[in-house]
């Protein structure tokens, strides 16, 4: 075997293989090209999930004759105008989008400048140039990718059910989609419509919020906070989802850096740091973030589907995330998602079977005599253990005190139903609450605030514990010694490949310390973040809090209820528990009068 | 088989053996007590084949023969019955056992002997006698410190091998939970000169703790590489030993702690525990602020406040504040039979040494908090 040059078509072929990958990467590349033209309106249409068609036709400012040729060439663009890979504005840089489906499939480029009359079309197939001529078309470019990977048999091979490579077309588009709220986006798939995604006409936040919202579902528009926070040159906005709202996974949480989307570790270490203690540790929140920053301050340059980049300074962006994201969680204090409440409206029936056209009279009639009839209504309220603590003898309530009650936004207590729940009025609704969690929350929030005073007491370890890590472990592990002592757990370097264990948070009592500094380890490199210990001592926390505070089944004097209702009006998080299920649900007047049909 | 026996005898022997007896069972025939009876005696055995317990009860009438039947049903049954009945045991075919006691009348359906797993066949190596009151000192006063964390399964039992103090031979029993260490010396007996470094296991050490209360003779010990046989009259238990290193726990008994203070352990012990009520948590620290001839205990809680307490003592080293885990304390204090407590320290970081006055057969190492 000698050493020779392989020929330019194989070339082409491997190069297309790291950009190309799938009728997704094409749709990708082909909608960037669009963005960086300057597009208002993005078409795209596909058949057989892309495989045998793909086409995007933009309007934007289009190429000449004589760039054509060139488009399809490696290494060619009109971007990057200054030769500086630290001064990227364009989507793409590389000039191998092209060049890179051409090798692969049988591609037909139109193009027609702004101002001119005439469009040319150029054909490749295989990489080959076939012809160029003389095509109709207004303005902007439409790309025809026919026949994909038809150059490359074994990437065919490899596609996904057709089913899985359309919901991955849809999820590039969806997220190019939420970077660009001023663009118009159209999918079709054999005609059928996929996607349609209309400029709004509100200005820039809320054009954006109601672009997300066409993308994630209205939940998400109501339930989630504006961001907007800023650190040493990096601009974070977007949207947060309250905690209520939570997925098993985390493919709901999207993050942009200079309106390209990114895939980045980076964010699911510091969402799950931000939100650690208001969600259950295997529940995900639902985000949409845009980060912005000089294009100095970040390399784009890192992997050629440019799905990953690297910030100069890693740390400054994960605490610029989690700081705002814990400030906007603070400020939402007591706030549980609508969902929850929707939820509980939608499982209510009415009492009677509705028929359609109008209310039935008569039974409405002898329901409204059931409840008149006060001595059987008195009857059932002993038998359902109904505690109406306002009506009692012994608590005389001012009627002015009252009336000021009503303003808090958890309004006043008006009964305990089941010994578990406290109902609530306030000025324009009812919210039921769960009086063990809402407990349960308040004292967690206390045990840590008390445990923040204090520093946390430590155990020192008679025979201290030698743990083996790797070496590269073992150094981040040692660069944050003074962050974990803070914690209650002294290390030490112990030799090349281990630490030396000296003292744990006495807290956690006798515990497995090679587990533990093994989470550790991992949690560093796979989060940037050493959340473990924290989670640990959040666990026993919560553990102690559910044991001291009021159980279910436990009678409360209206005091009591309102005592607990104005506490977690105080504290934040308190909307939900430590596991992310609401503490309360609020429900409007409004809805109830429209379950009654009085809307 | 079919034999008569007396309910408080049967009892007594059941309780030991339904303890050894693991309650979920993937093999069936470990939920069973295997019933053998030769003539005049009925032996009990049952195992968790890490340790096997046998124990033999004299009887009257009888007819040899073996099954095995439900160890804790049958314990049950027996628990229910009348004090001071009789009861009337026989095996009626290959999987049936019939007991009747007065009017009452049981069928267990049984298990052949054949599948019955056996422990006790290996040679031991060393052979020795311990009187049960020393014994049971080495047990009760280090049994508090061996410790429930799986990982370190080494430190799951007590360490119990051939040492010396001032030069003369001891057997002393060691265990350690990595906060805490108590270790506890007796005489060395006749023919344990030689003995390896064992480990016994929580589990064995918890049954054989009952069984001493059963005896005031000498109690057997046989001990090989990897097991350990304790004879005691009518009883023989077995356990695998613990198939680690002990750590070596000689670096963490200090020797050059100077700060010597004498307190009355009764009035300490109280102290400890009233000031420490001031918190609910169960890592509570008590601080000591020991001055010349006064001694202050302090606790804090975040949520309660705080408290204190002031003790004279006799004190002539250097004022030091250090502290510990007010229940670790509590458990050494409680293992202190003399009135008062020696405790010698180094510094407030330093491992503290505890021990009775007039005696260090045992002693206990505690290492500070942190607060």
């Amino acid at each position: 075997m000698r050493l020779r040059k392989l020929p330019e078509s194989l070339i082409n072929r491997i190069a297309a293989g790291e950009v190309v990958e799938r009728p997704a990467s094409v749709v990708k590349e082909l909608i960037e090209n669009a963005i960086d033209a300057d597009a208002s309106e993005i078409v795209i249409s596909i058949r057989n999930a892309g495989q045998n068609f793909i086409s995007v036709t933009d309007n934007g400012h289009g190429m000449a004759r004589e760039e054509l040729s060139l488009a399809i060439q490696r290494h060619a663009t009109s971007k990057l105008i200054s030769n500086d890979l630290g001064l990227i504005d364009t989507l793409g840089f590389r000039g191998e989008a092209l060049p890179s489906i051409g090798a692969v499939s049988r591609l037909k480029l139109t193009s027609g400048l702004k101002d001119y009359k005439e469009a040319w079309q150029i054909e490749v197939e295989g990489g080959k140039i076939l012809n160029t001529k003389l095509a109709a078309l207004s303005n902007g470019t439409c790309v025809e990718v026919r026949d994909l990977f038809f150059a490359t048999p074994a990437r065919l091979k490899f596609l996904k059910s057709e089913r899985t490579e359309r919901s991955r077309i849809q999820d590039v588009i969806n997220r190019l989609a939420m970077a660009y709220p001023r663009i118009t986006f159209l999918l079709t798939d054999c005609g059928k419509k996929l996607i349609d995604l209309k400029v709004s006409t509100n200005s820039l936040p809320n054009c954006r919020l109601s672009r997300l919202a066409a993308i994630m579902g209205k939940d998400f528009e109501k339930n989630s906070l504006p961001i907007d926070a800023e650190r040493e040159g990096y601009q974070m906005t977007g949207y947060a989802g309250l905690p209520t709202l939570n997925r098993r996974n985390a493919a709901m949480q999207f993050l942009f850096v200079n309106g390209r989307p990114v895939r980045d570790k980076l964010i699911l270490g510091a969402t799950r740091g931000a939100y650690r203690d208001v969600l259950a540790q295997n529940r995900y929140p639902i985000l949409v973030l845009f980060i912005d920053t000089p294009q100095r301050m970040v390399d784009i340059n890192v992997h050629p589907a440019k799905s990953e980049v690297r910030f100069r300074d890693e740390g400054i962006v994960r605490g610029l995330i989690v700081s705002g994201l814990r400030h906007a969680l603070a400020e939402a204090g007591h706030r549980s998602s609508t969902t929850v409440s929707n939820l509980a409206l939608g499982s209510m029936q009415p009492g009677y079977p509705q028929h359609s056209s109008h209310l039935p009279e008569k039974p409405f009639l002898s329901s409204v005599h059931d409840y008149q009839d006060n001595k059987d209504f008195a009857q059932q309220k002993t038998i359902l253990g109904l505690n109406v603590p306002l009506q009692s003898n012994d608590v005389k309530y001012d009627e002015t005190i009252e009336q000021s009650l009503q303003d808090y936004p958890l309004g006043v207590a008006r009964a305990q139903l089941h010994c578990t729940y406290i109902v609530a009025q306030t000025i324009d609704g009812v919210v039921i609450i769960d009086q063990h969690a809402a407990h349960e929350r308040l004292v967690q929030e206390k045990i840590k605030e008390s445990m923040g005073k204090g520093g946390v007491p430590t155990q020192g370890l008679l025979i201290p514990e030698v743990v083996e890590l790797k070496s590269n472990a073992r150094d981040s592990l040692l660069s944050r010694e003074k962050e974990l002592k803070n914690f209650g757990l002294a290390i030490e370097a112990f030799g090349q490949g281990a630490i030396l264990v000296r003292e744990t948070p006495a807290i956690l009592g006798e515990l497995n310390i090679s587990g533990l500094i093994h989470d550790l380890a991992d949690d560093l490199s796979e989060l940037g973040e050493s959340i473990a210990l924290e989670e640990r001592i959040g666990d026993v926390c919560a553990t102690m809090a559910c044991h001291s505070s009021v159980r279910a089944g436990r009678p409360l004097k209206s005091e009591q209820m309102n005592s607990l209702l104005r506490q977690m009006e105080k504290t934040p998080f308190s909307g939900q528990c430590s596991h992310g299920r609401p503490t309360y649900i609020e429900l409007k007047l409004a809805d109830i009068e429209k379950l009654f049909g009085r809307r | 088989m079919k034999i008569t026996i007396d309910r408080t005898n049967l009892l007594r022997s059941l309780s030991h053996i339904q303890s050894v007896v693991e309650r979920r069972n993937t093999i069936p025939i470990l939920a069973n007590v295997k019933l053998s009876v030769d003539p005049n005696t009925l032996t009990l055995n049952a195992t968790d084949l890490d340790l096997e317990i046998s124990v033999n009860i004299k009887t009257n009438s009888s007819s040899p023969g073996s099954t095995t039947v439900p160890a804790h049903t049958l314990y049950e049954i027996i628990r229910k019955l009348p004090e001071g009945s009789e009861i009337a045991i026989e095996s009626i075919s290959e999987n049936q056992l019939v007991l009747r006691s007065g009017r009452y009348q049981t069928t267990l359906s049984s298990l052949p002997t054949t599948d019955f797993p056996v422990m006790d066949t290996d040679n031991y190596d060393h052979r020795f006698t311990i009187p049960a009151d020393n014994l049971r000192q080495l047990i009760d006063r280090t049994k508090f410190a061996i410790s429930n964390e799986e990982t370190r399964y080494y430190l799951n039992g007590i360490y119990l091998h051939a040492s010396e103090n001032a030069s003369s031979p001891m057997l002393r029993a060691v265990a350690t939970d990595g906060h805490r260490l108590a270790s506890k010396d007796i005489p060395l007996p006749d023919g344990a000169e030689n003995i390896p470094g064992i480990i016994l296991p929580r589990k064995m050490v918890n049954e054989l703790r009952k069984l001493i209360e059963e005896t005031d003779d000498e109690i057997q010990i046989s001990a090989s590489e990897n097991k350990v046989r304790l004879e005691f009259g009518n009883a023989v238990l077995v356990s695998k030993l613990i198939d680690g290193t002990f750590p070596d726990y000689q670096r963490v008994i200090p020797t050059n702690n100077d700060q010597f203070l004498e307190i009355d352990c009764n009035s300490f012990a109280n102290a400890v525990d009233r000031v420490s009520a001031i918190s609910a948590e169960k890592s509570r620290a008590v601080k000591l602020n020991i001055a010349r001839n006064k001694l202050t205990l302090e606790a804090f809680s975040p949520d309660h406040g705080s408290a204190s307490e002031e003790l004279d003592i006799e004190y002539g080293g250097n004022s030091m504040e250090i502290g510990f885990n007010a229940a670790y304390l509590l458990d050494i204090t409680r293992q202190i039979s003399s009135d008062s407590i020696n405790i010698a320290m180094a510094d407030s970081g330093s491992p503290t040494m505890f021990s009775e006055k007039n005696d260090n057969s045992a002693l206990f190492v505690l290492m500070p908090m942190r607060v």
